[in-house]
């Protein structure tokens, strides 16, 4: 009798606490991480290990669905595997390691001369500082490509060779310097954003204390100010260090053209020339690499952390910088003209030039924008504003992005929701953790995750490549991470007893979540809405292995022209995505008036 | 929660709607007469009838020329537009068998290089089908009627610059392969082309006759690195050891060489009917080498089919007849109608200015060869790359 009565109360209280929106959503929402990031992962690992119809080309041994240890084979004890792997790995990690050094030297820099420092205009530079971060990774690269490229790959040379009279030397125009400096440019906003926040929040006491006791500057700095800021560097150190692993179009557009593979651009080659397994081992080495660092970073700052941010008062010093005022914003300003400015402007110029190497001003032309069909151009393509193709791949890259901010923003609110409510519950951590799984995961090898599990039907859905909507699946899983961080932080400051009240005056779940949750939480991740479109919009790496024809988006289109070299076609479309881009940014300030964070 | 039943909802109602409907395999050919179903003659005029019912058609095509016929077909056959879409061979079998397997039929057409895979990845389970146009069947060889239709047969060969050189200033393919030559020779990429996968696989089947040459051209007996199986690898590890440039495309090869204003122009391997950019960039001087040893230059195949399951299967007929062009290589078969590209029908003449098949030293690339050693091949060209 007892025990029955224990079970049913027993059960009333599991009938309770599952039936709370937030468990059911929380459930809900781990079902759909599992879906999204841990099955398509699993189904990657084992397709290493399997024959792949492809195979049937490389093997005559090979079983389409039968196991065999060949792929592992082929990669890293194969004759080719010092060609398609190790080699590879090496231009990846030193690519990757010099990127985050270099980024975080420019950041930092920056950083300090804007938040600790009396140089002038710094709300300008501050501003200006984050752009890069909104162009596309390899608006650079092409803008380099403009200026440097030399005749070794055919075609025109660039404008190097147009003031100097001499081909520019393959180390300059291609290879492991220019990825570097070029994505160095792009990334250094990361560590700007996470050094400038961690700076301000420095009682300048504490470094008038090492003052005091009579250590030098460069004591000051490395005892006291690096050790505080280091948490925020090494968060800036990977972020920036995962991103150019798995970046693709810049190690593409300025490593193939010398044979400098890194393994994101081997993977891309191994799919397209169809030996997919080799792919996705690739991919799972770039997934442990990312994996390691996390940890290893974990371990370091978990013993490490400082309060500075305590009950007395707080104030800032700025460090005069004397004589070096100028100089130093001119340093800024040269950084952000290298960054923005310049590359902008070498792209659109070149949008203009008939011939890609005559200089002169009757060369000007609008027909790469509005001109009609020309068989002596370009195999007779016409325009970008003309050409059906890039308009619509134009309108796919607009109904992608803006389609994946929404439901990625949505999602993002109610993992908040999960998160918030249920705090200390193992559901709300596994879905906060669990968001941030596909951060781990390289774009390139996230991409080529999606190839290997959609190309075939799994349980009911069926194979979904070519379709529009893997495109969604695909944008929405890798931006998660960020969605869910602002849904989290816009959702703890909503106050509980707002949603409580409505519970007492008896309104519904959904009601509650559209007249209350929604409203109060939307203006705070109207930021992550943004983040996520202009992620979108210039997304290349993450969806290259699964556009079809029919699923172009601009980004894509923009890749098709570099590789046919058509420069003017490329150029044009790049400027036409940092134009949709700052449109986007705009509308989106404008609607929420609230600014990117 | 009416929000996620909502989404529930519409990724269901999407899901199923991608799969677009699918007949019999029996069914459809019948349908499509296609097959062991195609009919003995066709009437353009009613195919066209038909055609315009389905609005259009769309072709994943090798060459980015798919405009130029597309715009011609569409001016002829009004009502039908031409979706055409220009992508490497390798990535229109990928997303042929993506299609297929996801039975998303997309393409209707497909117009491609590499007939070994073609055949053996595509035909050979199905995934394509041939169609030869009833009328076409008396002038087109039967070799270029099975196991598929070949459009053209395209060459490869030696190109040197005509500004510095009366004549080729290399007699032989082995010549490549001198001190005096090094960092000159370029070759394009076999892992982006894959008809200098088969250039390459020819000379490796024509071993004997490479090794022929090798005593011809440097008076000694030939003798093989530890590396290479025969003289055709041999010559492919010598040339790269040669520090040859590897070019992205043909196009990059022909402008290389033919760049007027060089001191010592490079000679590269690239497709014959590059020839036809002297036309519209008159500044380029270059011209194939004729009478390279052993041989001119490598014939391949260029296909074109039908796709299983395609939806618009009248107006793909359409455009594959159209493609075919007429006697005097107009009509669809235009912007092939160059020099170095050989065509099928024997009722065309050939362009201008070429020599006739019979007259060119050529091999033939065999697809059986070229599927059984052309992994091997690459294989070994990666291996040895700098």
């Amino acid at each position: 009798m007892q025990m029955a009565a224990s079970f049913k109360v027993w059960a009333n209280r599991f009938r309770f606490r599952i039936s709370r929106p937030h468990v059911v959503m929380g459930i809900l929402l781990l079902v759909l991480l599992v879906a999204l990031v841990i099955i398509p992962f699993l189904r990657m690992v084992h397709d290493t290990a399997v024959w792949q119809e492809a195979d049937t080309r490389i093997s005559r041994a090979a079983k389409p669905g039968e196991w065999t240890a060949f792929h592992y084979l082929r990669v890293f004890s194969g004759r080719l595997s010092a060609v398609i792997f190790y080699r590879p790995l090496l231009h990846s990690l030193e690519t990757s390691l010099a990127i985050s050094f270099l980024a975080m030297a420019l950041g930092g820099l920056l950083a300090w001369l804007v938040v600790r420092t009396d140089m002038p205009f710094r709300r300008a530079v501050a501003v200006f500082a984050v752009i890069p971060y909104v162009l596309p990774s390899y608006t650079l690269a092409l803008a380099w490509l403009d200026f440097f490229k030399n005749e070794r790959v055919g075609g025109a040379a660039g404008i190097y060779q147009y003031l100097f009279g001499a081909p520019t030397p393959d180390w300059l125009a291609y290879g492991f310097l220019p990825i570097v400096i070029t994505l160095s440019l792009h990334y250094y906003p990361f560590t700007y954003l996470l050094l400038s926040g961690a700076l301000v929040s420095i009682d300048a006491h504490m470094e008038e204390c090492g003052e005091v006791l009579g250590a030098s500057r460069f004591t000051i700095l490395r005892r006291i100010t690096f050790p505080i800021v280091l948490p925020a560097l090494l968060s800036a150190f990977i972020l920036t260090f995962s991103r150019a692993l798995g970046t693709f179009g810049t190690p593409y557009f300025l490593g193939a053209p010398v044979r400098y593979f890194t393994l994101s651009t081997t993977i891309y080659s191994n799919i397209v020339n169809r030996t997919p397994a080799v792919a996705y081992i690739s991919a799972l080495v770039l997934i442990l690499i990312s994996m390691f660092i996390l940890y290893a970073n974990q371990r370091l700052i978990g013993s490490k952390s400082f309060v500075t941010i305590a009950g007395k008062g707080f104030r800032h010093r700025l460090t005069p910088l004397g004589k070096f005022r100028y100089p130093a914003f001119f340093l800024a300003f040269g950084l952000i003209l290298l960054g923005v400015f310049i590359p902008l402007f070498l792209l659109a110029w070149q949008t203009l030039m008939l011939y890609p190497n005559d200089y002169s001003l009757k060369n000007l032309t609008l027909h790469f924008w509005v001109g009609k069909s020309d068989p002596a151009l370009a195999e007779g393509e016409s325009g970008i504003l003309r050409n059906l193709q890039v308009l619509g791949a134009a309108w796919n890259s607009l109904e992608l992005s803006v389609l994946v901010a929404l439901v990625t923003g949505l999602t993002g609110i109610f993992i908040g929701y999960v998160a918030v409510k249920g705090r200390k519950t193992w559901l709300a951590a596994m879905v906060e953790q669990g968001s941030f799984l596909p951060y781990l995961i390289p774009s390139i090898a996230f991409g080529a995750i999606y190839l290997s599990l959609f190309t075939q039907p799994v349980g009911p859905i069926p194979s979904l490549y070519g379709s529009f909507f893997l495109l969604v699946l695909v944008c929405m899983a890798k931006n998660l991470p960020f969605s869910a961080r602002s849904g989290i932080s816009s959702m703890l400051q909503v106050a509980g007893e707002l949603e409580e009240s409505a519970v007492v005056a008896g309104a519904s779940w959904a009601k509650r979540f559209w007249k209350i949750i929604l409203p109060l939480t939307l203006t705070g991740s109207i930021s992550g809405f943004i983040l996520v479109f202009i992620a979108t919009m210039r997304e290349l790496s993450l969806i290259i292995l699964l556009v079809t024809p029919t699923t172009r988006t601009l980004t894509t289109m923009t890749f098709r022209y570099v590789e046919q070299g058509y420069a003017q076609f490329a150029d044009a479309i790049i400027v036409l995505i940092v134009l949709i881009v700052v449109a986007g940014e705009f509308i989106a300030r404008r609607l929420g008036k609230r600014e990117i964070a | 929660m009416k929000t996620r039943f909502f989404v529930l909802v519409l990724v269901t109602l999407l899901s199923f709607g991608l799969a677009s409907p699918s007949w019999g395999q029996d069914e459809w050919l019948k349908k499509a007469e296609l097959g062991s179903y195609a009919p003995a003659s066709v009437d353009e005029k009613q195919l066209y009838e038909k055609a315009k019912g389905e609005k259009e058609v769309a072709i994943y095509s090798y060459s980015s020329r798919v405009h130029q016929f597309a715009k011609t077909f569409e001016a002829q056959y009004p009502g039908i537009k031409v979706k055409g879409f220009d992508m490497d061979s390798a990535e229109i079998v990928t997303k042929v068998l993506a299609e297929q397997k996801a039975k998303n039929y997309v393409a209707d057409v497909i117009f491609l290089k590499d007939p070994a895979t073609a055949q053996n990845e595509l035909l050979a389970k199905g995934h394509i089908l041939t169609y030869v146009p009833p009328d076409l069947k008396t002038v087109i060889p039967e070799r270029f009627q099975k196991p598929f239709l070949t459009h053209h047969v395209s060459l490869d060969a030696l190109v040197y610059n005509t500004e510095v050189n009366k004549k080729s200033p290399v007699a032989s393919l082995w010549d490549l392969t001198r001190p005096e030559w090094k960092s000159k020779v370029l070759f394009p990429d076999p892992l982006k082309m894959p008809e200098f996968v088969e250039f390459l696989s020819t000379v490796v089947q024509r071993a004997e006759e490479m090794e022929k040459e090798y005593q011809r051209v440097f008076g000694k007996p030939f003798q093989l690195s530890k590396d290479s199986k025969n003289a055709g690898y041999e010559w492919i590890l010598r040339l790269l050891k040669n520090d040859a440039v590897i070019s992205g495309s043909t196009n990059d090869v022909s402008n290389a060489v033919g760049q007027p204003g060089q001191q010592k122009p490079p000679v590269g391997i690239t497709a014959f009917s590059r020839l036809r950019d002297k036309e519209k960039n008159p500044k380029l001087a270059f011209d194939v080498a004729y009478d390279l040893g052993p041989v001119t230059g490598v014939a391949t195949g260029v296909v074109v089919a039908v796709v299983n399951q395609a939806r618009h299967f009248n107006a793909a007929k359409l455009l594959v007849r159209w493609m075919m062009g007429d006697e005097k290589g107009e009509r669809g078969y235009k912007p092939y109608f160059v020099l170095g590209n050989i065509p099928t029908r024997t009722d065309m003449a050939a362009p201008k200015g070429s020599k006739p098949l019979k007259d060119l030293n050529v091999w033939a690339a065999d697809p059986k060869y070229v599927w059984d050693h052309g992994q091997e091949v690459r294989d070994f060209w990666l291996s040895n790359l700098k």
